[in-house]
This record gives C-alpha cells, structure tokens and sequence, in this order.
C-alpha cells in the first residue's frame, strides 16, 4: 500500500526542493498540487481536440491533478446552473452564456478576479462586448471564451438571377430584396429575407442602428428605452423589411431556419457565422450550396456603413466556492489564451476572445468576425436574464409583425416590462 | 348476416384509429432510417427511398452511449424492483387491516402525486448535496422510487382487495401463519398486478429527464434520456439522430411489454374495478 | 445498491415480527406498521424535506442570490397575495381549468370509445389496435412532442402539407400556434393521444369483467345499446372510472412538458398553463418564492377538485374491511 504514497512523497519533497531552490520563479504552480478539477463546458462549444490539448498542455504542469472536463447539454441548463451553484460543490469552471454572467455575478456565485487579469494572456485586447459581459460593477468576474456574430448570409446565385448587388444602406436592402421577391417571389414559399418573428437579435441591429436601445441606466435606475423615437424608428424598418421580404413564421424563432435556407426557397438571412456549417452540412442540409453563399454585414441606415450587432459567446467563470483558485484559473488561462483561441478559430471556426487574434480567421468566418468589431451588448444588469426568459422582447416583436399591437403601443409595453424587471 | 357487416365495420374503425394513433410513431421510425437530405424537406418523403443506418449508427456512437444504456438499466430496474416490494407490503396493510393513521396515509398516498415535480428539483438536490449523493446514481434512485412508490402502492392495494379474504381465512384454518397464507394465496393472484404496475414504473423512471439531468454531471454516469438530449445543440437539432435515439428508448419498453402484455391485458385493473 | 439492501433488510424485520416472542395481539397491531413503513420511510425520507422546503420557501422573498446563501427573508403570505392578485396569474388559473376540463373530457371519452370498440371487435384486430396503443404508450415523452412539433412544424409541418394537398384549403405556411385557441388544439391532441392508451387498456380490462349474461339480458328485454351501456355497464365500471378521472385530473392539469417542448422552451404568456407558470417564475425568472407559491396554489386548487374523489376513496376503503 504504501510504495504508491512513498513515491508521491518523494515527488512533492523533490518539487518542492525545485522550488525551494527557485527553479522559474514566473511560475508559482510547479506541479505539487493534487486533487481534482471540475469544468463544465456546453455540448458543441470546443473541439474535442482542443479540450484534449488544454488537458494535456494543462497536466504537463500539474502532473497530480486530475482534469474532468464534463459536457453539459443545452436543454434547460439554466435550471441546472442554478442548482449546481445553490449546493456544496459546484464545478470549479464553467462556461456561461455571456448574457447570464451578471446574474451568477451579483449573487456571488462566481469569483472576482479582478486582480488576475493582466495574468491572462491578450486581456488587453479582448473583445469589448464580451469583457462587458464579464465585467460586473467594475469587477471581472470571468474570461472571455468566444464569440459569434451576426450578419446577412445570401446566395449568390440568386443575387446574380436578379441581378442585384449586395447592399451598402438599408434602403438599398428593400430595393434588392424587392427586385429579388418580384423576380422569385411566385413561390409561394420564397423569402427574399428570411425573418421569424421572435428573431430579436436579428431585430436589435436595426434599433441601435438609429441609436435606439433597449434601456439605459443612470446611477442604479435602469429605464427601458425600447419605445424612444430612435428606438421605434428602428423597429419601423424592421417591420417594413419583415412585412414585404419575409414569408417567415411571424410567431416562429429562428431554431430551424439553416435547415429552411438549405431547402432553397430564400435569398438571405441574418445568422450566425457557424450557420454556414449547419446550411452545407451533408447529414441535415445540403453541402452543394457551399460555392454558392456569400455573406455580408448588415448595412447601416447611413450608406456605406454597417450597423452594430449583438455579439453573442461565452464566457469562463470560476466558482466562489471552489477550493482550486489558481488551478482553475490556469486553465481557464490555457483556453482562454493564443494557442488553443488559434486553434477555436481555424477547428472551431467561431471568433476568439481577442481582437488581435480576428484576422485568423478567412473566407466567410472573417466577415462575421470583421462584424464583430462594431459589436453591442444587452443591459449589464443581473435580471437581464430574467427579460430574456420573460420573452418581453419576442413577444413585442411578434406583436409588431402579426399586426396585433402597433410599434408604440407594443414598444411602450415592452419598455415598462423591462424598466420594471431591471429595477427588481 | 347483419352482425358480421356490423362486426367488419367496427373492424374497420379500429384498424382507422390503429393508423391515426400510430401515424406519429410511424413518422419518428422512418425519419431515423432517412438520410439527412430526405428528413427536413419542404415536400414530406413518406416512404424513405434511400434507406440508411447512418442515423443509428452515429446516434450510438455518441461518447458514452453505452453508460448511459447500463445507468439506464441500473437505475430503473433497482427503483422498479425494490419500490414494487416495498408497494406491495403497503398496499397488502392497506387492504387488509384498519389501523389508526389508515386513512391518513391514503390521503397522503394521493396528495403526493398532486405535487408538480419540477417544484421540487431544487429542494431534492439540497437534500441529496447534504448527504453526499449528488452526481450518484443512488440519488436518483431515491429520488424514482418516493415519486412512483404512491402509484404504485395505490394501483396494488386495488389488486389485492379483489383477492376474497375467505381464501386466506381457508388457508390459516389449514395451518399457515397469516403471512404464509398471504403470500402462498394472495401473492400468486396479484402477480399480473404486480407486473402491470412494475411497468408504469419503469416508463416513468425510464423517461425522466430533467431530475436525472440536473443531478448527473459526470459524462460517465448519465443516463438515456440525457442522451436524446445531446442531439439538440447550440447549433440546431440533429432530428435523424434524435429519432432514432427515440426510437431506441422506445424498444425496450415495447418489447418489455410485448412479454408481459398477456398480464396487462387481462388484468390490468381487475383489482382497481373495486375503488 | 445500498438502498435495495436496506429496503429489503428493513422489509423482512417486517415480515417477522409475528414469529418473535410477541403476543398475538400486540403482534397483530404492530404488523400493517411494519408493512406500510418502508414505503413511508422512503417517502417521507425523499420527499418530506422537499416538500417542507417548498412551503417554507413560499412564504419567503426567495431570489438566485437567496437561493446560494441558502437565507430568505421571511414575508409571511406576500407571494401568495402578489400571485393571486396578478391578473396573469388567475388568467393562468382560468386556463388550465378550462384545459383540464377539456382534456380530461376528452381523452375519457376516446379512451371509452376505444374501450368498447376493443371489446367488440374481431380477435386479431383487437390485438393489433391493443399492440398499437401500446407501443404509443412505450414512445418516451420528449421526443414525442418533439415528432409533433415538427408534424405541425411552420415550413415542413406535414399536416399542413396533407391538409393543403387533401383540398382543406391553403395551409402551405399556416401557423398553428399564432391564434391560442388552434395552439391549444394542437396540444390537447398531443396529451389526449398520450393519455388514451392508458385510459383505454384500462378500461377495457374493466369492461371484460361485466358479466356478459348481464348484458345479454337487457339486450333480450329490449334495451338499447345505449341504454345497456348506461345500465349495465357503468354502474359496474364506476369505480373505476372514478379513479381514471381523477389520475387524468392530476396529470392534465400538471401539463408541462408537451406545452413547454413544443414552443421550444420558450411558450408565449398565452400559452401558460399553471406547471409551465410555476416552472417559469422559479428557474427563468429567479422568483423562486413566487414559483413555490404558485406550485402550492396548484396543490390547493387539485384538493378542491379531487375532494369528492378523496372522500368517495376513503369512504371506499373502509367499506373494504366490513
């Protein structure tokens, strides 16, 4: 029984002589650590190749430290979020939808590692939206982990059919999208742009666009500001766009909208950059319309420019109540830095947490990632998870396009839903 | 002659309602044998023409496929075996004696199921976190058992009612002890019961998702249900996958029920017609 | 495994008590103890603390930052008063009750169609439309109403698609959930069908005990089928109806998945049933007081409801032992 405990003894007495004797002093976890580190990462969120590199290059330092990394699935994971973080023993690293970090933030759950941050490789130059994701009354609470941003996938050769450019202001995008319905649109399954009624962060660009937004804080009061003038001047545009280039479910969401493109029955539609994968995928699409995609950014009500776009991801917390700080933060350090962000880019193909590391990206991904450069974020607020969950802004939206409630109306409706939930 | 043309027209509506109720299931068995092209398409394909494995395939290629199979198992056949013990001792009290606290626990029997479960996720996992069993198949267990235990024993304490008490009386005139009685006359008359209420058990504990989901994190100790989850991601519904992962959850309990479906049939509720 | 030994350990003490050193009398009063008490113990061990919990948690200001430091602030009946003067909340109340109703109504009255039906038709028909419900039965929930979503889905929906291509109309891009009263159409269907091949084995596993001379009779003094079924069979069938519809009460009223699934985890206000309501203000909205007051409500209003049933069963069971 105890040859086994006899060598790990001889191993940290010779660790910690290297230590002693001051081996690399830039490192202060030489290897003598044991125990077990939990990380919970979303089902689909890293290549198992680049999990596999960060344990290996991980365990390379920290030979005695057992690394499980878990996968979570989607379906309801915020109930198991808040559950894991009520009980004893939560994962010491967990990834988190940018948008409900403020939430796990301001009850505590995560640990503030303000003081760390100049340790994190390029935390100089992360993403702005997603540092503000991160970032809770000017503490961190996490490390960016990717992004993803939106912008207008189209076919090319359907553009060519009609003989139409890709557009540079949003007037320009009604003209085109009204030459290519008049020229396609007798299929009555055609979508010049394809636009599902609950898709808000399809709809919130054209908001910001006029310089409308969802709410606006002053001092600790958080005031919805989704029916000011700007605000409903956007949501006119989106309405205008929807009601004569869109045959979309107006109560539908966007959850099956890649499988639609692949049927060919639409010219363009605002997605995701990782929805290219999903629209040529041989198992549920159709891989021949690869040549035949182009993607832009969505062009701004000013001509020439584009609007700014809601930069979705995910961010890497450390629990409060883990007894693995420094480990924890390692390899939240290992991921989050340029080795395996490089290798998210180029295998993953979504866009990492730094601006210096974008230009990785080529073809298509580098148009959503030059997008996310005039990227916004939603109302930094620990209940904005609550808004999203309440639907206030599905709801308006739908609203809006099915013609139940006019933009005023159902704008003002929203706006006090959502000062009211900010606020508490 | 009237009768047979009345008897071929009710067969007719019956084999008219097998279509309909089985139209659903009829559609999930064939989108699993589609291929990717065939599944989501805006013209339905209702007979596949390209028939495929691939989605079986891939669906039981998922990484840990097979421990979530064997944690399935584990998980339902030990909560369905010691609950239905433990349902039938309850029911037998019930049926047969009057004791104080009788009705009491009747009426808790059915208030019990009243309860909405998803209420409850958050104050089971505290209890089960105070004694060490989060992430343990034993959690989930106990969890299975407490919520199928009131069915269960309520279902029973039907069967056993039916059973006439002059047949036990004959028995320990005979000489057996009471509980010899009870189990040489009664057990054998209530097994198609026992079987019949096992199976309600095991559908439900087979089926659970989100207590199973909420308690299990580590990849190995999962179980089915998690599994079909994972089809669905960030990035859209692997709906091939899907369907053949529900159609193989499906399998085992109709072909479960295939065995045993003589004593669902004939005695499904013979005890429960008596209140 | 744990649990089976001790289960089995504890069942067995059980079984002996009466062959131990006891007096009859005393041993004849302490045995249906000792049967009901390993299921009690693990009820109560299981879902006491929880249950407990949920009530105690009602009656506190009970947020996600609560939730972590395991310490509400009391407030006293605050939740319940918020809730039910919520006109969302009573409209929630309102819809369930009237969903219930229906599918309840429903799926008893298909499941007794389908009963009778089995009874009468030819044997191998019979065992196929019994091996049909089965297998419908076996289907796990999810993924069900995930195959139904897609069914009436917008774009691939293949209802639209027969009903379009049947002559019903134009339903090339019909939404069924835009208008609520379709929305819930489509979900009662989805529950009746998940409900009907229980209630219907059932069923006609009671019916095979309705002596047939008894219905042959009424049949030759002229009775008509109707009438027989009213007379004859139903009075026979009552109890077991009674305990059918009540169990049907409990689960459609407890809806959740079937609404909650189909709109992709994200169901339009006007699709809340109470189950969903409750869900949504515990784990969407961090209002876990107010989800825990309103799971109690939905106890509450299930007691008002099955009160008849709760008193018919005991009356019931202590008629048993006379």
């Amino acid at each position: 029984m105890n040859s086994r405990k006899l060598l790990f003894t001889v191993a940290t007495a010779f660790a910690l002589l290297a230590a002693a004797c001051g081996g690399t002093p830039s490192t202060n976890n030489t290897g003598n650590e044991t125990g077990t580190l939990t990380v919970w990462l979303m089902n689909g969120s890293a290549p198992q190749s680049v999990i596999d590199g960060v344990n290996a290059d991980f365990k390379a330092k920290h030979p005695n430290v057992t690394v499980n990394v878990e996968i979570q699935q989607w379906s309801d994971v915020t109930t198991k979020l808040d559950t894991a973080f009520a009980g004893s023993t939560p994962p010491d690293v967990m990834e988190l939808g940018n948008t409900l970090v403020a939430k796990y933030a301001a009850a505590g759950a995560l640990q503030d590692i303000s003081s760390k941050k100049s340790s994190f490789q390029n935390s100089g130059t992360w993403l702005q939206s997603l540092t503000d994701s991160c970032t809770y009354q000017q503490k961190l609470y996490c490390v960016p982990y990717y992004a993803g941003s939106r912008a207008i996938i189209y076919r090319t050769d359907l553009f060519a059919g009609a003989g139409v450019q890709v557009p540079t202001s949003m007037d320009d995008l009604m003209t085109v999208g009204q030459k290519l319905m008049a020229k396609y649109g007798s299929d009555s399954r055609f979508s010049a742009l394809y636009f599902p009624g609950k898709y808000w962060y399809a709809a919130a660009p054209f908001v910001w666009d006029f310089g409308g937004d969802i709410a606006t804080q002053s001092g600790s009061k958080w005031q919805g500001a989704i029916n000011s003038a700007q605000s409903q001047q956007g949501l006119t545009e989106v309405k205008n766009l929807v009601s004569a280039l869109s045959r979309a479910d107006k109560t539908g969401d966007e959850a099956k909208q890649d499988q639609t493109f692949a049927q060919g029955h639409v010219a363009m539609m605002i997605a995701n950059g990782w929805e290219v994968g999903v629209i040529t995928d041989p198992k549920s699409g159709d891989p021949s319309l690869l040549p035949k995609l182009g993607a832009f950014p969505i062009p701004s009500h000013n001509p020439g420019q584009t609007a700014p776009v809601f930069l979705g991801g995910s961010d890497l917390g450390i629990s409060a109540k883990s007894q693995h700080q420094a480990l924890a933060q390692e390899w939240v350090g290992l991921l989050g830095g340029d080795k395996f962000q490089t290798q998210m880019v180029t295998v993953g193909g979504v866009i990492p947490n730094s601006t210096t590391l974008t230009s990785k990206s080529s073809g298509l991904p580098a148009i959503f990632a030059a997008a996310a450069k005039t990227s916004r974020f939603t109302p930094n607020s620990p209940n904005w998870a609550s808004v999203e969950s309440a639907n206030v802004l599905q709801d308006m939206l739908v609203s809006i396009f099915t013609g139940k409630s006019t933009i005023p109306a159902a704008s003002s409706t929203a706006a006090d839903k959502i000062t009211q939930i900010l606020n508490g | 002659m009237r009768r047979t043309t009345g008897r071929i027209v009710l067969d007719g509506i019956a084999i008219l309602i097998v279509v309909v109720m089985l139209f659903p299931i009829y559609w999930m068995v064939s989108t699993a044998l589609k291929p990717g092209k065939e599944i989501l398409s805006l013209t339905p394909v209702w007979v596949p023409t390209h028939l495929t494995f691939d989605n079986f395939q891939s669906a039981i290629h998922v990484p840990f496929f097979w421990n979530d199979v064997v944690n399935s198992l584990i998980i339902v056949t030990t909560t369905v075996i010691v609950s239905i013990v433990l349902a039938f001792l309850a029911a037998a009290a019930v049926a047969r004696f009057g004791f104080r606290g009788r009705a009491a626990f009747v009426v808790m029997v059915i208030a019990v199921q009243m309860v909405p479960l998803n209420a409850l996720v958050i104050p089971i996992y505290l209890l089960l976190d105070r004694v060490g069993q989060v992430d343990s198949l034993i959690g989930v267990i106990a969890y299975y058992m407490a919520v199928v235990l009131p069915f269960m024993i309520w279902t029973l304490r039907g069967f056993v009612t039916n059973v006439p008490v002059d047949l036990e009386e004959a028995a320990m005139i005979d000489g057996a002890t009471r509980i010899g009685a009870f189990m040489r006359i009664v057990f054998p008359l209530v097994a198609p019961g026992l079987v019949a209420t096992a199976i309600f058990g095991f559908i439900q504990a087979w089926n659970e998702y989100i207590i199973a989901y909420v308690l299990l994190s580590t990849s190995s100790k999962q179980t089915l249900t998690i599994w079909l989850a994972s089809f669905t991601t960030q990035h859209g519904t692997d709906w091939g996958g899907l369907m053949a992962g529900a159609t193989l959850t499906a399998l085992p309990v109709v072909v479960l029920f295939l065995i045993v479906q003589r004593y669902v049939q004939g005695s499904l509720t013979a005890g429960a017609v008596k209140g | 495994m744990g649990v089976a030994g001790d289960a089995r350990g504890r069942a067995s003490s059980g079984l002996h008590l009466e062959a131990g050193p006891w007096r009859q009398a005393l041993a004849r009063r302490a045995l249906p103890y000792a049967l009901i008490a390993p299921a009690l113990i693990v009820i109560v061990a299981v879902l006491g603390y929880p249950l407990v919990n949920l009530v105690w948690i009602s009656t506190q200001k009970y947020g996600f930052r609560e939730l972590i430091q395991h310490q509400g602030v009391f407030i006293g009946l605050q939740n319940f008063a918020t809730i039910l003067t919520d006109p969302q909340f009573l409209y929630v109340i309102r819809t369930s009750l009237i969903f219930t109703a229906v599918n309840v109504g429903l799926s008893m009255f298909l499941a007794t169609l389908i009963a009778l039906l089995l009874e009468r038709v030819s044997r191998p028909v019979r065992i196929l439309l019994s091996a049909g419900l089965v297998f419908v039965w076996a289907t796990p929930v999810i993924p069900a109403v995930n195959l139904w979503q897609w069914m009436f889905d917008y774009e691939f929906g293949v209802v639209n698609w027969l009903l379009t291509r049947f002559g019903a109309g134009d339903y090339i891009h019909h939404n069924w959930f835009e208008n609520p009263v379709q929305g819930f159409a489509v979900i009662t269907i989805i529950v009746v069908w998940g409900a009907i091949p229980f209630l219907a084995l059932t069923l006609y596993a009671g019916l095979t005990q309705v002596p047939r001379e008894l219905v042959e009779a009424a049949e030759i003094d002229g009775a008509r089928p109707w009438q027989v079924f009213r007379n004859v069979t139903l009075p026979i069938v009552r109890p077991l109806f009674i305990i059918l519809f009540s169990l049907s009460t409990i689960w459609d009223f407890g809806v959740f998945n079937q609404v909650w699934v189909l709109l992709n985890q994200r169901p339009n206000k006007d699709y809340f049933l109470i189950a969903v309501y409750s869900f949504q203000e515990s784990f969407r909205v961090s209002k876990y007081g107010l989800g825990a007051a309103s799971a109690v409500v939905m106890v509450a209003i299930l007691a008002v409801v099955s009160i008849f049933y709760i008193r018919e069963t005991i009356r019931l069971t202590n008629e048993e032992l006379r």
